[in-house]
């Protein structure tokens, strides 16, 4: 890992008014800085997100919300030449400290993937895959986590008579809903969403918002989109970045409605983006 | 590809038409001109001709291949055709006829009769060239014997005398000049001069063939009062000084052995015979006597009665021989017809006049309850027309024989392949036949009989001695104590048999394509594992080249490095070596496992290059220790000597079986402890508990090896005490030139093409499938195994296909490392002889179109035939993985 780089002196010129949970922040983002090479991604990106509650990641394209994303679960870290600064920390441990487990904090934080990836195996495999490589071979439970799993990503109805078909079998919509359940099957405190409902189209769209919302509250989630009425809609807290800055971090209701940043402003109201 | 001369190209305009001229009204809008121009047209329509020519040409270069080598192996199968029949009668009737033969070419016969006439004619036309009259002498000739080519008789007359005569053909090639004039034709592009034949050859040559019989003085062998009632002769050595034996048996059934040794003096031409006269131990009964028969080297003589009984004597010994044996030939009642030996004087064919006609082989087993272990066997029987066989000519060159039935019918037979040759109605009655000659070349028949008619028949059969039965089946060759599958087409005799069954190549292709692939496949998946999913993608772009690289190293190469520095090598070291094959898998775990202890900071600063020097330096450091421990643990499992060990001299069964059985009791232990014990791993959750966990791991995997170690050595004594043994089956006696040396080489050449197949297919998993299984929570080894290689499944499967295909058509490593021993033995230690090993070496020897030549080219067929299968069943799964892989 490389050693921790010089911060740039410039404080962030972010503008924050962000929702409080009522169990108070589960990861704090500080002065987060991230370089592809000498390319730098993320300046200074400093952030509490809140337990329990939905953030929304919004900004136009290559702003770097799926970097900072992705920075959470560490799944940046095959990335040749990558190099950070500042601190990300899950209750209060740094994720970048030389002696977590990286395999351990993934396993604390469920990941949902722009496009559909369920793996090429039954629709039951699928949702047991993260705790069978936990090493439980329990049946009851295994059968157990199918079901809650299924029924909390609200697919349980439609698969519970097929669940030894192959997950490749379901529509674009359906898959989704299925990592959603993997994702959750391993019971994480943090689920990441990049984009979730980019590669479906409305009607499924709806159902995973539908999802989301009902999750509020049993788990942490952090969503990147761009698209915005998806962000409203959904979130509680929305940071919006530009150009790997985050611009302002606060309710989204007042990010939509009474942005305090002029760039902010231009963007939720369409003058660029 | 058809369709490219798109419709725009037919529609075209003339180049000079005006444009507008198609557009009609002169009110209509110009359309507009967008074409494509004439030169990229003529390049498209070149090129689209150029590949679909090429294309065809390798398909049909292909298909030419497989015909040609179809049409080079169908002769195998065909049997005979009948070139020219030809009927005559000689000028003088044959009466009681002595003997009959004919010339290697078909040109000259004679016929001998009991009263010394003796006529030779052109065998084609059957004009008398020649008429004379041996001087037999006054006593009638009471018995005749002579060697199987018919130049050596022997006359037996009744005043207990013999009359050994030569007979002779003799051909000169003559250039025309010394052709001499006057000659007489004789039809067929033969000419005579009334005693010799001329014919022409290819090359303006003549062939002059001259025909000479030389009868000697008499030499008494026996009472002068007894008749010679039946004699069998062989002769040996050269002219100047031959040993001839004879046997004879006499009106009252005394059977003698005389040996005559003629000594000529270079000197004064004088010419010395020493009569040798040996009286064998008598017959058990009083016999009618059909026949006397002494093998070529007059080790064995079998007397037979009418009834079928024969009477062996065995003469290894002269000083005491031995009646050994008293068989039946001939259920009762049926009574012996024909009784001769094949060529080589090891098949005996007997015929009888229930209609049978068999092939018996004087085998020596230890099960035989006879004076001196041997017996003869029925070895196998040929479908008779119903009626008896009487006459029976056996051939000079190999194992076919004519007969003539009941109904006058005459066949030629290969004893071995039992295929009919020939098939002839001659039309004429059993009884008139006295003579049946078969040519030197099994290309011709000729039949006497009593008034002098004779009957010639030339016929055609380019391979006797093969049909699908000996290529793929099992054969009683003679010999050998059981039918078997034996492949050996030369030997040190005339009077070899070519034993040309393809299943010991078949099966030793595939012995060394298993043992190599039992080598290669785990280290070339688990490298292409580590590679696509484990290396840094810089170290990749260096690993993966240098691996294609090794696929270059030409394979004559790795065989004779295997042939003469390896195989010494495994042989001096072999019990390292084996212990290597537990050692090495055993060394990377605990590395692995130690590995774990680090500190997580630490790990994660020497990930790169020091953790690969790591696992070369335990390689190294394992393969040392095998070596340091080779002789102790020789000593300890094979007491001191494995090869004294596999030849069953010395030592248990069991050591052996633990070694065998460690892997799979490795498996079942992690397959019940992932059942029953999954509690006993920790979640792992958090950093700081890193140690605790990795030491508790550690400790858990120490406890399976113990367990693994304990139940493989149980289950070892169990097998070994209920009589398993691998001995004899799986390993054996050792030869330098071994499957596990093949093993190596060949794995070696498999290697780079498997890993870069299953690398590309392994690559090919969508990245977005492993972030899946890393976003949660897996390990790079868990997602490799559980996501990347079940999704790689069909790829990896074909590269293994593809691999084998590789495999079992490598020809030179095989050739050098194999040994090229042709036996079905799934022993590793042992060699072994590939189908493409076979033809590299044994084409330079075949003669062109012969048996030998085209059996080699059915070899290729069946190679071809494999490798097509192999790479055919590869080729579909991954194509069943390509229209899996774009629903991914």
């Amino acid at each position: 890992m490389p050693d921790t780089p010089q911060v740039s002196p410039d404080p962030p010129d972010t503008v924050y008014h962000p929702m409080t949970g009522a169990e108070g922040s589960i990861i704090e983002i500080e002065r987060f800085n991230l370089w592809y090479g000498d390319k730098q991604a993320l300046f200074d990106n400093s952030i509490d997100i809140q337990m329990g509650l939905v953030t929304a990641l919004i900004g136009p394209s290559g702003c770097g919300k799926s970097t900072l994303l992705r920075s959470l679960n560490r799944m940046n870290d095959l990335i040749d030449g990558l190099r950070l600064g500042g601190a990300i920390r899950l209750d209060g441990a740094d994720i970048y400290h030389r002696d977590i487990d990286v395999i351990g904090l993934r396993k604390r934080m469920g990941m949902v993937f722009q496009k559909p990836n369920p793996f090429p195996m039954s629709i039951a495999d699928n949702v047991t895959y993260p705790i069978k490589v936990d090493g439980v071979r329990d049946r009851r439970v295994l059968q157990e986590t199918v079901e809650r799993a299924l029924k909390a990503a609200a697919l349980w109805e439609e698969v519970k008579d097929r669940l030894r078909d192959s997950a490749l079998g379901l529509s674009g919509g359906q898959q989704q809903r299925l990592c959603i359940a993997r994702a959750i099957a391993a019971d994480p405190d943090v689920l990441l969403m990049d984009e979730p409902c980019s590669a479906l189209d409305p009607l499924a769209t709806a159902k995973i918002e539908d999802l989301i919302d009902e999750l509020r509250g049993r788990y942490t989630i952090v969503i990147v989109t761009h698209n915005m009425q998806q962000a409203a809609r959904v979130s509680d807290n929305t940071a919006f970045m530009y150009l790997g800055r985050i611009v302002e971090y606060g309710k989204t209701k007042t990010v939509f409605t009474t942005p305090r940043s002029r760039r902010t402003e231009d963007y939720v109201t369409g003058r660029f983006g | 590809m058809k369709d490219t001369p798109s419709p725009a190209t037919s529609q075209l305009p003339p180049a000079d038409a005006p444009p507008a001229a198609a557009a009609g009204g002169p009110a209509a809008r110009r359309p507009r001109e967008k074409r494509a121009r004439r030169t990229v047209l003529l390049a498209d329509r070149i090129a689209d001709r150029v590949i679909t020519v090429g294309g065809i040409l390798v398909i049909v270069a292909v298909l030419g291949i497989l015909v040609f080598l179809v049409t080079e192996t169908l002769p195998l199968f065909r049997s005979g055709q009948m070139t020219g029949e030809r009927r005559y009668t000689l000028p003088e009737p044959a009466g009681q006829t002595l003997g009959l033969g004919l010339d290697e070419y078909k040109t000259l016969a004679y016929a001998l009769s009991a009263d010394g006439r003796l006529q030779v004619f052109h065998a084609r036309s059957g004009r008398l060239l020649t008429s004379g009259r041996l001087d037999l002498g006054s006593a009638p000739v009471t018995a005749q014997a002579h060697t199987i080519d018919r130049t050596q008789w022997a006359f037996g007359f009744a005043d207990g005398t013999v009359r050994f005569a030569d007979a002779r053909f003799e051909t000169t090639i003559l250039s025309p000049q010394d052709l001499p004039t006057g000659l007489t034709p004789l039809g067929d592009g033969d000419a005579t001069d009334g005693h010799a034949v001329f014919s022409a050859i290819p090359g303006d040559q003549y062939r002059q063939v001259t025909f000479r019989m030389e009868l000697e003085a008499p030499v008494a062998v026996g009472d002068a009062q007894r008749a010679i009632a039946a004699m069998a002769y062989t002769a040996s050595g050269q002219a100047e000084r031959s040993v001839r034996t004879l046997a004879t048996v006499d009106g009252d059934d005394r059977v003698a052995l005389i040996q005559t040794a003629s000594r000529t003096n270079l000197m004064t031409g004088e010419r010395r015979t020493t009569v040798n006269r040996i009286q064998l131990p008598p017959l058990p009964a009083p016999i009618e006597v059909f026949g006397v028969r002494l093998t070529a080297k007059a080790d064995t003589l079998l007397v037979a009665d009418r009834s079928g009984a024969v009477f062996r004597y065995n003469l290894t010994d002269l000083q005491h021989p031995v009646l050994a044996e008293s068989a039946r030939v001939m259920p009762p009642r049926a009574r012996l017809t024909a009784f001769d030996f094949l060529l080589g004087s090891r098949s005996l064919l007997v015929a009888g006049s229930n209609g049978a006609l068999a092939l018996y082989f004087l085998l020596e087993r230890n099960d035989f309850r006879t004076v001196d272990g041997q017996s003869l066997v029925q070895a196998r029987t040929f479908t008779a027309g119903g009626t008896a066989v009487h006459f029976f000519a056996p051939s000079l060159r190999d194992k076919s024989f004519a007969t003539i039935d009941g109904t006058g019918r005459l066949e030629v037979r290969h004893g071995t392949s039992r295929k009919q040759l020939a098939d002839f109605p001659t039309g004429l009655p059993l009884e008139g036949f006295r003579e049946l000659v078969l040519a030197p070349r099994v290309d011709g028949v000729m039949a006497l009989q009593a008034d002098g008619r004779v009957v010639f028949y030339e016929f055609d059969v380019p391979h006797p001695e093969t049909t699908f039965a000996t290529l793929f089946q099992k054969v009683w060759y003679e010999g050998y104590a059981e039918p078997g599958y034996t492949w050996q087409s030369s030997a040190a005799t005339d009077d070899y048999e070519a034993k040309l069954s393809l299943v010991p190549l078949i099966f030793g292709s595939f012995k060394a394509a298993f043992y190599s692939m039992l080598f290669a496949v785990p280290i070339a998946i688990l490298g292409a594992v580590y590679t696509s999913e484990f290396v840094h993608r810089r170290l990749r772009g260096v690993i993966k080249p240098t691996m294609e690289m090794m696929a270059s190293l030409p394979s004559v190469v790795l065989g004779f490095v295997a042939a003469l520095v390896l195989a010494p090598v495994v042989e001096t070291w072999i019990a390292a070596v084996l212990l290597a094959f537990v050692g090495l898998p055993l060394a990377l775990m605990l590395g692995a496992y130690l590995w774990q202890l680090l500190p997580l900071h630490l790990a994660n600063r020497l990930k790169g290059i020091p953790k690969f020097a790591l696992m070369l330096l335990s390689v190294l450091l394992a393969a040392w220790a095998t070596r340091a421990l080779g002789p102790f643990f020789e000593e300890l499992f094979f007491h001191g000597d494995f090869r004294a060990w596999l030849n069953g001299d010395v030592g248990g069964a069991a050591p052996f079986l633990f070694l065998l059985l460690l892997p799979l009791c490795a498996l079942a232990v992690s397959i019940l402890q992932q059942r029953f014990l999954a509690g006993l791993r920790q979640r792992p959750a958090g950093g700081l508990e890193a140690l605790p966990r990795a030491l508790g791991e550690l400790g858990l995997w120490l406890l399976r090896a113990a367990l693994t170690f304990l139940l493989a050595a149980g289950l070892a004594h169990l097998l070994a005490a209920l009589g398993a043994d691998a001995r004899g089956g799986l390993v054996g006696t050792y030869v330098q030139r071994n499957t596990l040396v093949v093993g190596f080489a060949m794995g070696f050449a498999v290697i780079p093409i498997i890993y870069t197949i299953a690398e590309d297919a392994l690559n090919a998993v969508p990245e977005h499938l492993r972030a899946a299984s890393l976003g949660c929570g897996a390990t790079l080894w868990q997602t490799a195994l559980y996501v990347v290689l079940p999704t790689a499944a069909s790829g990896v499967f074909s590269a293994v296909m593809i691999g084998m295909g590789r495999a079992v058509g490598e020809t030179m490593i095989v050739v050098m490392a194999a040994g090229n021993t042709p036996i079905l033995d799934w022993n590793i230690f042992n060699g072994l002889r590939a189908l493409s090993a076979t033809i590299a070496v044994e084409l330079p020897e075949a003669v062109k179109d012969g048996t030998l030549y085209r059996v080699l080219f059915l070899a290729g067929l069946v190679l071809f035939a494999m490798t097509f299968v192999i790479n055919t069943v590869a080729e579909i799964v991954r194509q069943r993985f390509r229209r899996r892989a774009t629903q991914l």
